[in-house]
């Protein structure tokens, strides 16, 4: 395969990350631009691979025209909510030994190594249900900029998940670290708000089911 | 307004452009300080085209790659001119105050 045309096939592959409607549109026209600036023929640089999944992200969480500021706002919140995840995962990992030395401090020593199983067996489960966290906010942001009703219900659950999880970190043995303690609070705040702009008035509005599928109910039932 | 919506509209005010024309023309504009990456360019360019502020003037088809000509609306023209104005204003005023201590300092 020549240059350009390998080139060309992995800007084709990077676009893949846009919505398909607006790829229709403007595939064409994104791809004449990007060869255009890689007038050297090099394979696209970490700046514009990192730019065109920015844009692809933005254009697929982009709410449709018309949605009120409370469902606005919550998309936003949502999206804030997945990089607080990001952040709590990376804090987590950073700081393991921390954490595991704090619950030792608490405990006799010939239970080191019960303490060192329920550490590790915390940190591994926290470490999983936040990289499935990111997905879910992600998810939900682009549910609801989908307009779907079920994914309110679903933000709402989310959160309430998030109470019993922050409940449950409060009872837990292992104390966790300061910043995280923080960063948690950031996102059950995140999903409380969100919570409470999806289902202000201006949001039942938006997401009550329209009366075209009422009517065709109704027809279905004579 | 921020200073990319900003540059980009300036790019399309003296007549249409394609999308490869803004880039080149936004990084002369900025005295090569900004470089807009593709991905930010459609951004913008589909904030703006929902917005009413710009639209889609011509289609081209050079050496068998798509060329989108985008112009300003009577609605982009006017939100420019507003900011320039305002930008206008704001530079002025930080000039005059500067003045002074200007004059002193070559004096």
């Amino acid at each position: 395969m020549s240059k350009p045309a390998r080139l060309e096939r992995e800007y084709r592959r990077l676009l893949v990350c846009y919505p398909r409607t607006y790829r229709r549109e403007n595939e064409e026209e994104i791809l004449a631009v990007l060869l255009a600036c890689a007038q050297d023929g090099q394979r696209p640089g970490l700046a514009v691979v990192a730019d065109l999944i920015k844009g692809a992200m933005r254009m697929r969480l982009r709410p449709a025209a018309r949605t009120p500021r409370t469902v606005q706002a919550a998309v936003w919140l949502l999206c804030v909510g997945a990089a607080a995840q990001l952040a709590a995962l990376v804090i987590n990992v950073a700081t393991i030994d921390s954490v595991e030395s704090a619950a030792a401090r608490r405990y006799p020593p010939w239970a080191a190594a019960a303490v060192h199983h329920v550490v590790t067996v915390r940190m591994v489960t926290n470490r999983v249900e936040e990289a499935i966290g990111i997905g879910v906010w992600l998810l939900l942001a682009w549910a609801l900029a989908r307009r779907r009703n079920l994914a309110r219900f679903a933000v709402a659950a989310w959160f309430g998940l998030d109470c019993v999880d922050m409940f449950q970190a409060g009872r837990s043995a292992v104390v966790e670290a300061p910043l995280n303690v923080a960063v948690g609070t950031v996102i059950w705040l995140l999903a409380l708000a969100a919570s409470v702009l999806l289902f202000t008035w201006a949001s039942n509005r938006y997401y009550r089911p329209k009366p075209g599928r009422a009517l065709v109910v109704a027809d279905l039932r004579h | 307004m921020q200073e990319a919506t900003y540059l980009i509209l300036t790019a399309l005010a003296a007549g249409s452009q394609h999308g490869y024309g803004i880039i080149a023309d936004v990084a002369e504009i900025s005295g090569g300080r900004v470089r807009l990456l593709a991905g930010t360019l459609y951004m913008a360019l589909d904030r703006l085209r929902a917005d009413g502020l710009i639209a889609v003037d011509r289609e081209e088809i050079v050496d068998s790659r798509l060329r989108r000509y985008y112009r300003l609306t009577p609605e982009g023209q006017k939100r420019l001119a507003e900011e320039a104005a305002r930008l206008h204003a704001n530079a002025a005023a930080a000039l005059r105050r500067l003045k002074p201590d200007l004059a002193g300092g070559v004096a």
